[in-house]
């Protein structure tokens, strides 16, 4: 019985993406297109436009093409990191559609990751075969490629714990969307999504060192490209571990406290 | 009643409606401040990081991006306060057949969907953008003087720009059955808009420029109010968003002739 409302929430979110496929498609196209062609063009301009007679060898100890395999990389990983599911947490706790699911017996923090879910796991796959095949065409390692998807999968998770924890400023404040919204973009900055996150300079390295964002897209692109040892990536999936017990224990707190206070204006 | 004047009536009626409603949702003024806050500080953030390796970017000092940024998002904050939520009603508007009713209404159905809804709380958002804007015109080596007046002449242009190219991602809901993607895909290429256009390599540059004119929404006027545009370049502003006006009347037409109502 445990299993099986589990199963039947993923099985309904991979079928309801299946329905939207074309979207689905588009999406994912313009997810991991556009902000890779932005960082090349980034990339690009930092060393071969306006550079003057002696063009730049090297920014922050990368070169042009660890830039490019980063990002190449990076992208991979970083459509596996996002979901809204937390948006739809507070959207219910804010409208009171949030009762019906009360009265069922599941858990609505993890009913709701379930169904959403399925598509990004079939995302992991895709992402995993095409990155297979573009790493064994350059010579290097695709094997380490599962390593850093499994992190980046345990990112998933820790970014909708977070989002979870955070989505009950709905149950006292009705703009708790923003909140929300406010952690997308500082995750975006400091996952690595946007840049490497060793172009920080030293002194702001603390910033990102201080969240488990660069676990989404950082650690497992430094793992992919070789840049961590197998050791790095243990020490991260414990470190994610560890995030990752807090933020349940955060999501039991938070949870239990807002509900004790809801009251519902649903249907 | 005289169209114009008809035109201007119905405009002070949303202004007064959407007035009264956004002064009972006051937190969200707040919220919006603070919401455009932290997404301001991430882009400098992002190119402090990238100027704390590099003195220039393309050709572009700090000063000078920083005033483009000013620019980008005081005239990204006017479509915000005129456009956006009407932008994503829209698909709404025609999958829910809710299109019938504008339509039966003595006004252009256009004009009221463009216009029914005004986020009058992101005008802090156009004060905060203008604010970064005076605060590097100077540092940027913008000329100060008349060529102040040129500002807002290049923010209406971003704005227009915006609306266009917005409305050419909206009009498909007409034949796909959710606009919801197209929405996020016009949201993706505007990432190509907060970037100064010179740092493009050529075929984006030309991309940008011309089928997808994301760099008129900011990176073109900042260029225009800082170093001037070439004659060409005047043209070519001019040819792509009357392009896009033809394209975009073209295909609303098309999609009134498509639409079927979905009320009862």
């Amino acid at each position: 019985m445990r299993l099986q409302w589990r199963w039947a929430a993923l099985k309904n979110g991979l079928l309801e993406d299946a329905a939207y496929r074309v979207e689905f498609i588009i999406g994912l196209l313009g997810s991991a297109a556009v902000p890779a062609a932005i960082q090349m063009v980034l990339w690009y301009a930092l060393f071969h436009v306006g550079t003057g007679e002696t063009p730049r060898t090297e920014i922050a100890g990368m070169t042009y093409s660890d830039l490019i395999a980063y990002t190449l990389v990076s992208t991979l990983f970083t459509q596996v990191r996002g979901g809204d599911h937390d948006f739809d947490l507070q959207e219910m706790i804010r409208s009171g559609s949030l009762s019906n699911y009360l009265l069922r017996p599941v858990g609505v923090v993890e009913f709701i990751y379930l169904r959403g879910i399925g598509g990004r796991l079939f995302t992991a796959g895709l992402c995993l075969v095409v990155g297979a095949i573009g790493m064994s065409l350059v010579g290097m390692d695709p094997t380490r490629l599962f390593g850093a998807m499994a992190l980046a999968i345990l990112g998933n998770i820790l970014h909708y714990q977070v989002g979870a924890a955070l989505a009950t400023t709905a149950f006292v404040w009705e703009e708790a969307y923003s909140v929300l919204m406010v952690k997308n973009m500082l995750v975006q900055l400091l996952s690595g999504e946007l840049i490497p996150l060793n172009l920080f300079p030293e002194k702001w390295a603390w910033v990102w060192k201080s969240t488990p964002f660069y676990l989404y897209v950082f650690g497992p692109t430094q793992y992919a490209l070789g840049k961590w040892s197998h050791w790095d990536l243990l020490q991260a999936l414990g470190t994610a571990g560890l995030w990752m017990l807090g933020a349940w224990l955060l999501i039991r707190v938070t949870w239990g406290l807002g509900i004790r206070n809801y009251s519902s204006l649903g249907q | 009643m005289n169209p114009l004047r008809m035109l201007l009536e119905v405009l002070r009626v949303q202004f007064k409606n959407n007035w009264v409603r956004e002064a009972v949702y006051r937190t969200n003024f707040l919220t919006a401040v603070g919401v455009d806050l932290i997404w301001i500080a991430i882009e400098f953030s992002l190119f402090g990081v990238i100027y704390a390796n590099t003195p220039t970017l393309g050709g572009w000092t700090q000063d000078q991006v920083y005033f483009f940024l000013g620019v980008f998002f005081s005239s990204d904050a006017l479509f915000t306060i005129f456009f956006q939520r009407n932008f994503w009603n829209f698909s709404d508007l025609v999958n829910r057949g809710d299109l019938d009713i504008l339509l039966t209404k003595p006004v252009p159905p256009l004009f009221l969907i463009l216009t029914r809804w005004i986020n009058l709380t992101a005008f802090s958002n156009f004060v905060l953008g203008f604010g970064i804007l005076l605060k590097y015109a100077g540092p940027a080596g913008f000329q100060g003087g008349w060529h102040w007046l040129s500002v807002g002449f290049w923010l209406l242009m971003g704005v227009l720009s915006a609306a266009l190219i917005r409305f050419a991602f909206s009009i498909w809901i007409f034949w796909t059955e959710r606009g919801f993607a197209f929405s996020r895909l016009y949201y993706q290429f505007f990432s190509f808009a907060t970037k100064p256009d010179t740092l493009y390599p050529k075929w984006i540059r030309y991309l940008i420029l011309s089928a997808l004119p994301f760099a008129f929404i900011g990176s073109i006027p900042a260029r225009a109010l800082l170093e001037g545009l070439s004659l060409r370049e005047s043209l070519m502003v001019a040819g792509v968003l009357v392009g896009f006006w033809i394209f975009n009347a073209t295909l609303w037409r098309a999609g009134l002739k498509r639409y079927q109502s979905a009320s009862s």
